[in-house]
């Protein structure tokens, strides 16, 4: 008896979509984070060092080891406050 | 409900009777990777910066001590990038894709430490390591490693 292979067409259907939306979701993390892998688990601390990373870099991701700060560094600071 | 949220920047310049130190311009996974080194580097500044601000959080009291732990940190990250700076980089590399955590990068950090202690002489101690354990940086093959190879 010839192999039901319309029957197996939803098996090969589930693999390709399950693969290609997590390939996606991947693909797409890894570009918001300059081709890393996310962070996770950020804490307040984190937080501060990735904003510090933004003033000196442009970019939360970005990662330079110059001892020589960028001269917008000494001025792009913000803090949130409240206007009342 | 009374108050709109301002995010507030402020260009002007400091005073002039503040002396200026050029600000570090290392980021996070850099200085995760020196932290150590800087901790047994600059002990003293960093012990005095820290019981200055536990007198008065004022931002005004502790700008002296802050400035010598800026030139201090600054000097170490010189002196490493001038000696060691392949292992440096492939060690803050490792620690950018692992979400800045130790425990998948000790592959790195052997040579760093090695190259840190032959060419500058500074050892990475954890402080709080119970007597007698061996630390967790030793460990020939700990519990807690990167999954793949």
């Amino acid at each position: 008896m010839p192999v039901p292979w319309e029957a197996l067409i939803p098996f090969g259907l589930l693999t390709t979509m399950f693969g290609a939306a997590g390939t996606l979701m991947n693909v797409s993390a890894r570009a918001q984070n300059q081709g890393k892998p996310p962070r996770y688990h950020i804490d307040e601390w984190d937080e501060m060092m990735m904003e510090r990373d933004r003033r000196l870099t442009g970019h939360v991701r970005g990662q330079t080891s110059d001892t020589q700060a960028p001269p917008e560094f000494k001025s792009n600071s913000a803090w949130v406050g409240k206007n009342y | 409900m009374s108050g709109n949220i301002v995010v507030a920047m402020d260009s002007a310049p400091p005073p002039d009777h503040i002396p200026q130190v050029p600000e570090l311009g290392a980021t996070s996974a850099p200085l995760k990777s020196a932290a150590f080194f800087i901790g047994a580097h600059c002990k003293e500044y960093n012990e005095d910066f820290m019981l200055c601000k536990n007198e008065k959080r004022d931002p005004a009291h502790c700008l002296k001590e802050g400035r010598r732990v800026t030139r201090c940190a600054t000097d170490l990250i010189n002196k490493m990038r001038e000696n060691c700076l392949s292992q440096f980089d492939a060690h803050w590399q490792c620690l950018e894709k692992n979400n800045q955590e130790y425990q998948y990068c000790r592959k790195f950090e052997r040579p760093l430490n090695a190259c840190m202690f032959e060419k500058i002489g500074l050892t990475k101690v954890i402080p709080g390591t119970p007597e007698g354990k061996k630390p967790i940086h030793e460990i020939e093959n700990p519990i807690f490693k990167p999954i793949q190879k």
